[in-house]
């Protein structure tokens, strides 16, 4: 149930270091070392992913390839208005259609959220186009889709705003109940000492950015089945990034236990940042399923994805640089204007981890990041991929390359001499027990060659720098941040990981089956992996806040080293020798002085089991952070963008980028350079094309081949640099891929458009238009000089 | 809605089908014949999840064609790479060069990279560009795709000619 918190008020803090519940987050040399020691065997090596050939042949299951016995099939009624009254839904004709099972309206869901505003289904009103109004339950889609065309709806449309800054005027109608002056939220957020940031400065740059909505448009679109024929439980299907929160937030919503409650997420077709929130048509196929007692898939097609998608608004920033004559960045000042949407669902909370983000770079004295989330009569409004932090990146890069060109330094030079580095507490109150970002900066630097072009590029042409951190997992959420995991070893030697983690693309399962493999000095290949469904699986908070490497690696690893000393035990007296003094390896099991005195990982395992004890090996383990809240481990990032500008179209060509992440350890190679290669696509794709273009809240663009995203042909050359500063904390020494180097590479693009053309680019997508807009005011096309 | 009778080859297999004017290609490959390697996405011919091959070896997307148009055809769908129980070369490649993540889009670019091999083994740059632009995979972003394809003639030579 929402509750009655008003918008309105200003929330002002200021927030210090954080105090750990335990002093973790300082460097320990002695783990480093050890860590960086290590002797590894699977851990390393370009590993091709254990469920390829699976999916390379058609094979691998998807939601929407499921059938149940008796399996109906939803369609939803959405609103044809941006804000109206429902006076009247007819479906009297539609109920008459043979083989229609089902319907239902707001007054069948008065008590379902799916998220803390926003209705399952809205009744008496509409907020948007596109809203959930009404659903139907048929035989097949066809009578689904004819039932839905027969309901009739009478509407008396109110006056509707779609644009953040006119939702703000005193005159501006209001739009949901829960929120005054159409403010979702608004804090001033308060780091370190802004006020004497700002005043030790001798130059202060500001400069504007707005950002337009997007669509995560991951290619499985938006599906759901849910099975819920008999009242004690509830099982749904559906690409998620957790299993577990939809299983919470089901249970809240319907009054079951979470075991009451089976996700089953097979096979996940891509997420980037869009998967993490139950939406209302989960929620719907549910309602649908409980009223027929039968099971109920419901499928979004064509245009409808555009609208059931919750990726980015429309955002202003405003940013402002606080810097010396001599190159020394003293804060920075950030107001953000974001629009919700319809209804306000996790904007605030994902807002207030974006905007200390520059604050982890640069050893700055004080940071303010005044952010306000507004309600429109627009579609909800979430986060693409990398968050908030994309559209913030583009800003301040673009701002800062401009600063040192300014005051006559190198962009690099100047980033060097203000990187954050090993052992340093940013303002924040992280502590970087790794930090390679100044070898990442050295190394893009030296790979580009931009000695050799910054600065001497002909007209329209740019090359720019940006610079980023992302957290390895975050607290918060919850009180615990935990993942859990089971490793199971068979008397043939074959291991089975039980991991409830999401694999959508990123590749976690492979990372997963190489940890369990390095503990147990096993091959990859011979880890079998169970995941996907809640029954079968032990807890994972889930694949976001890229905590799967981190999190989820540290579960396996500990689960791994649990059985591993099941079997040392066994290993060690037949070796006669202490468990200690064995090593696991080449699926052996060895006395570490004397390698020939060895026996098979499955011989092991058998013995185990035949022995008196009767021992079947199976390890568990849970990794939840020790920190109250925060995050342990953190990445770091630079790249090298380099453009051409045609000024005769304004189009842009990303020509090259070297991208240099510092991962802590490359658990496979060649699923990382696969990570940065997505995210350069979609770093890409977000600051040059990807754009959802609406007019008073109708989307004009609502297909995959009018919404713009890069094809084959438009892709760059990529230079990966891979940098392992090997964190203590970290499994192996393991950081996070899955989203830091998308906000760098976003940055570094928008500082090469801005150095191609002379000036600064206020807005992304850089489409066409927009840039030739840009040239025609102010730009002189004399690259960077 | 009155059906019709289709006599349509699918993977070396004859299915004798009763389809409406209603039901596309790609509706039939997935709920009649069962086959659902063969992805539904944005069915307006958008994102190739949905690629095929007709009797030539050629890209047909199958959301965007009748199946009464089929009648007396021999398709390919994903499932039908494979011969003698071994990947075909493309498939081996997109394994071995890490050309696929979350997999959904995969059969589609799959077959669109086969239907490429098929006219060219040997493929240029601007070849294989042609021939992919009408593919969307956001989590490769394309640069191993084009990899793996620029080496599939390698596994072939290396693995033989199987599923040629």
């Amino acid at each position: 149930m929402p509750d009655s918190r008003k918008g309105g008020e200003i929330r002002q803090v200021s927030r210090g270091v954080t105090t750990p519940d335990v002093d973790t987050a300082m460097p320990d040399p002695e783990i480093q070392q050890r860590q960086k020691a290590m002797e590894l065997s699977a851990i390393g090596k370009r590993q091709p992913r254990l469920d390829g050939p699976e999916k390379v042949s058609g094979r691998s299951l998807f939601t929407d390839d499921v059938q149940l016995p008796g399996m109906l099939y939803g369609k939803i009624l959405r609103s044809r208005h941006a804000h109206a009254k429902i006076l009247k839904i007819d479906a009297s004709k539609a109920l008459a259609l043979p083989g229609v099972k089902a319907f239902i309206t707001g007054d069948d869901s008065e008590k379902v959220f799916a998220n803390q505003y926003e209705p399952a289904i809205s009744k008496g009103v509409t907020h948007y186009i596109g809203e959930e109004i009404a659903a139907i339950a048929a035989i097949d889609e066809v009578t689904a889709e004819q039932a839905i065309e027969l309901i009739d709806v009478e509407y008396e449309p109110l006056p509707a705003v779609t644009d953040l800054r006119k939702a703000l005027r005193p005159s501006a109608p209001r739009i949901n109940p829960y929120h005054d002056g159409n403010v979702a939220s608004h804090n001033i957020d308060n780091y370190g000492d802004p006020d004497q940031a700002f005043e030790e400065a001798d130059l202060i740059f500001e400069d504007k950015l707005a950002t337009h909505p997007t669509h995560n448009l991951y290619s499985e679109f938006h599906v759901v089945l849910v099975d819920w024929s008999f009242p004690d439980k509830l099982t749904m299907y559906t690409p998620t990034q957790s299993g577990y929160l939809f299983q919470k937030k089901l249970s809240e919503a319907f009054g079951l236990t979470d075991s009451q409650i089976r996700i089953v997420h097979l096979n996940t077709g891509g997420a980037f940042t869009g998967r993490g929130l139950l939406r209302p048509h989960h929620y719907i196929a549910a309602l649908l399923s409980r009223k027929t007692r039968r099971p109920v898939k419901i499928f979004s097609a064509g245009d409808e994805e555009f609208l059931t998608c919750r990726a980015g608004g429309d955002n202003d920033y405003v940013v402002r640089t606080a810097i010396t004559n001599d190159g020394v960045i003293k804060g920075f000042e950030i107001e953000g204007i974001m629009d919700c949407g319809a209804h306000a669902a996790g904007l605030s909370y994902l807002s207030a981890m974006a905007g200390n983000y520059q604050a982890r770079l640069f050893k700055i004295k004080g940071l303010r990041f005044n952010r306000k989330c507004v309600i429109t009569n627009q579609r909800p409004n979430f986060f693409h991929h990398g968050g908030m932090m994309t559209g913030l990146n583009a800003a301040i890069m673009q701002q800062l390359n401009r600063a040192a060109q300014q005051i006559g330094q190198d962009p690099i030079d100047m980033f060097l001499a203000n990187a954050a580095e090993q052992g340093f507490t940013d303002i924040v109150g992280g502590t970087f027990a790794s930090c390679g970002l100044k070898e990442c900066l050295e190394k893009v630097r030296d790979r580009s060659g931009w000695k050799n072009k910054y600065g001497k590029l002909p007209p329209y042409h740019g090359i720019g720098v940006a610079i980023g951190s992302m957290a390895s997992g975050v607290k918060g959420a919850f009180k615990h941040d935990t993942s859990a995991a089971m490793v199971k070893v068979a008397e043939d030697g074959i291991v089975t990981l039980y991991t409830g983690i999401p694999d959508m693309g990123q590749g976690t399962h492979t990372t997963m089956a190489i940890i369990t493999a390095e503990v147990l000095g096993c091959d990859a290949e011979d880890i079998r992996l169970v995941a996907g469904d809640t029954e079968t699986t032990p807890l994972d908070v889930g694949a976001f806040t890229q905590r799967g490497t981190f999190t989820t690696g540290n579960a396996v690893r500990i689960a791994a080293t649990d059985a591993r000393d099941q079997i040392a035990k066994v290993a060690a007296e037949r070796l006669g020798v202490t468990p200690d003094q064995l090593v696991f390896r080449d699926r052996k099991i060895m006395v570490n002085s004397d390698r020939n005195r060895n026996m098979g990982f499955g011989e092991a395992a058998y013995a185990c089991l035949h022995s008196r004890e009767g021992r079947f090996v199976m390890g568990n383990g849970f990794y939840n952070s020790p920190l109250k809240y925060g995050t342990l481990a953190w990445s770091f990032g630079a790249q090298v963008a380099e453009v051409t500008v045609d000024p005769e179209t304004g189009e842009v060509q990303l020509t090259r980028i070297t991208v240099a992440h510092d991962l802590g350890r490359a658990i496979n190679p060649l699923a990382v350079e696969g990570q940065i290669d997505g995210q350069i696509f979609s770093g890409m794709s977000q600051t040059l094309y990807e754009e959802c273009e609406t007019d008073n809240g109708q989307f004009l663009n609502p297909s995959r081949l009018e919404y713009k995203m890069p094809r084959t042909y438009e892709m760059p050359q990529v230079e990966y640099i891979i940098v392992e500063s090997v964190d203590p904390y970290g499994p192996f020494g393991a950081k996070e891929v899955g989203e830091g180097p998308i906000v760098v590479t976003v940055g570094a693009i928008a500082a090469a458009v801005s150095n191609a053309v002379g000036a600064f680019m206020p807005e992304i997508p850089m489409s066409p238009w927009r840039v030739l807009r840009v040239i025609h005011q102010n730009g002189d096309g004399s690259g960077s000089d | 809605m009155a059906k019709q009778q289709i006599s349509l080859t699918v993977n070396g297999d004859l299915y004798e089908l009763l389809v409406s004017d209603q039901q596309t290609l790609l509706d039939i490959i997935r709920t009649e014949i069962g086959l659902t390697g063969t992805k539904r996405g944005c069915t307006t011919g958008a994102c190739g999840v949905c690629t095929v091959h007709n009797a030539d070896g050629e890209a047909v997307l199958s959301c965007l064609t009748h199946a009464l148009e089929w009648d007396q055809e021999s398709i390919t769908t994903i499932e039908g790479l494979e011969s003698d129980g071994e990947l075909d070369a493309i498939q081996k490649a997109f394994v071995e060069y890490h050309a696929l993540q979350c997999g959904f889009c995969t059969p589609g670019v799959v077959m669109s990279a086969k239907a490429v091999i098929n006219k060219y083994p040997e493929p240029t740059e601007e070849q294989i560009n042609a021939g992919m632009a009408g593919v969307l995979c956001r989590c490769t972003g394309h640069i191993k795709v084009k990899e793996a394809i620029r080496n599939t003639h390698k596994i072939r030579a290396r693995d033989g000619v199987k599923g040629a």
